[in-house]
């Protein structure tokens, strides 16, 4: 019988507390400390159903790990998500993997790193207040139903809720 | 009467006015007062900007709900995704250090959010304040026997302690409502699924659209009965795209539930927009001349 060998420190694998710091600063995004890997995600989700790379228990580990650069990449399997919440429903620790895989796309989005699709409705909604955007032929649509113009969104107040903090305002 | 607030959102009145314009017939026909807000904007969405920033994505949607707290009224909505976003903001800003950081914000236009503004899907609404009797008696032309799949769609249920709106594992809220047309509902196989529209890997939500009109299919529904705009758009849209991608032919025409409300009130076929779907419910015309009394 051969003696098992000393594991080396390439073996183990090192937790990068930063990524979890990180992640925790975003609204719900601590959540994930809570995990214990029990797969219970797992069985219900939609995503992992029809996906060969989408496991939310997974996803939950890689950030327990911080091994956030697996994550934090075009393209990222964070986007495959459905955002059901059958995993919330599931979650016996109350983690919500779905939130936290948003918390997790924020930081995508802290690195300028959407899907096209998303970005695209995102710009739509800051410049005009929705996702769908207005138009002459959308009031003709309506007036067919009797149903007056769509207004504009007084987007002097919209714009001014995006900004970050300021200082004076204090972290968030 | 007694009246709310109605928060119509983007993707209704924008995209499907039809459905706006069946919530406004059906809803005073059941004792409920329509409020129109002023100044709101998107909710916003809670999948693609919330995905950016939900500090701000919060923000804004505190904002929306001052806007009925203005007026002391709840607010009531047309579309899970508004539903989604703006009781997750009244459910989030409970807490105390979340509210503050958001109210710093609001500080900026003059507003303060202070929670009094209930917020309630137009389904749950109309259960809860009218009731499946109130319904049942606004019903002129009974849509009797017609088989209608069920799609509850994934916000108006989940997370289920936020949503509080039905049991996530055995809800019956819109099984009681198409009852109360005289159709009957069918709870197929994959009931549970959701449409897809979320995911950003195509593959996903056509196998999963597939999958469900499948089950449709087989239990032979004539129409698929739904509550939000977004999975309207997968199955209608959507539905065309799982044809061509595996060469399936379903033909399930999906129906936003208060555009079958009205038709069922007595709005004939031809006012109520079903003419802009790919898929169209034209089954519902054998009740045409079923009904005692009809609008003209």
């Amino acid at each position: 019988m051969t003696k098992a060998s000393k594991p080396t420190n390439d073996d183990v694998v090192q937790v990068d507390f930063d990524f979890r710091r990180q992640l925790a600063k975003k609204v719900e995004g601590n959540l994930a400390s809570f995990c214990y890997q029990c797969g219970a995600c797992v069985g219900d989700c939609p995503a992992a159903t029809y996906s060969d790379e989408f496991n939310p228990r997974e996803i939950m580990l890689k950030v327990l790990y911080g091994l956030g650069k697996e994550l934090m990449i075009e393209d990222s399997v964070l986007w495959q998500c459905t955002n059901c919440y059958n995993c919330a429903e599931r979650c016996p620790q109350d983690v919500k993997p779905a939130e936290v895989i948003i918390s997790l796309k924020n930081m995508l989005a802290d690195l300028n790193i959407y899907p096209p699709a998303a970005l695209k409705i995102i710009e739509t909604f800051e410049k005009t207040g929705r996702t769908a955007p207005l138009s002459p032929a959308v009031d003709r649509q309506r007036e067919r139903f009797g149903l007056p113009p769509m207004q504009p969104v007084p987007m002097d107040e919209i714009s001014k809720l995006l900004e970050p903090a300021t200082d004076e305002e204090g972290t968030e | 009467m007694k009246p709310f607030a109605f928060f119509p959102g983007c993707l209704i009145p924008v995209r499907y006015p039809a459905m706006e314009f069946a919530i406004r017939q059906t809803l005073p026909k059941l004792g409920i007062e329509i409020v129109d807000l002023e100044g709101e904007s998107c909710c916003p969405d809670p999948i693609y900007f919330k995905s950016k920033d939900k500090v701000a994505w919060l923000s804004v949607a505190a904002r929306n709900l001052t806007l009925a707290e203005d007026l002391g009224l709840d607010i009531f909505t047309n579309c899970s995704g508004c539903t989604a976003t703006l009781s997750e903001a009244y459910h989030l800003l409970k807490d105390d250090e979340l509210r503050e950081k958001v109210n710093k914000r609001l500080k900026r236009i003059g507003r303060k959010y202070k929670g009094t503004s209930r917020i309630r899907h137009v389904t749950t609404l109309v259960r809860d304040e009218a009731g499946y009797d109130a319904v049942r008696e606004s019903v002129v032309r009974p849509l009797d026997g017609m088989k209608m799949a069920i799609h509850y769609g994934c916000h108006l249920l989940k997370p289920s302690k936020i949503m509080n709106v039905d049991d996530p594992n055995n809800p019956e809220v819109l099984e009681k409502l198409v009852e109360t047309l005289g159709a009957t509902p069918v709870r197929h196989r994959n009931w549970y699924l959701c449409c897809g529209k979320a995911c950003q890997q195509e593959d996903i939500p056509l196998n999963m659209m597939r999958a469900l009109l499948s089950t449709v299919k087989n239990e032979e529904a004539e129409i698929l009965c739904l509550i939000c705009p977004t999975c309207f758009s997968q199955f209608d849209h959507g539905q065309m795209k799982v044809s061509k991608h595996f060469g399936d032919d379903f033909h399930i025409p999906p129906v936003y539930y208060f555009q079958l409300l009205a038709y069922a009130q007595g709005v004939p076929y031809e006012k109520l927009g079903f003419e802009r779907q790919r898929f169209k419910p034209e089954s519902l015309r054998r009740f045409a001349t079923s009904s005692v009394q009809v609008e003209s």
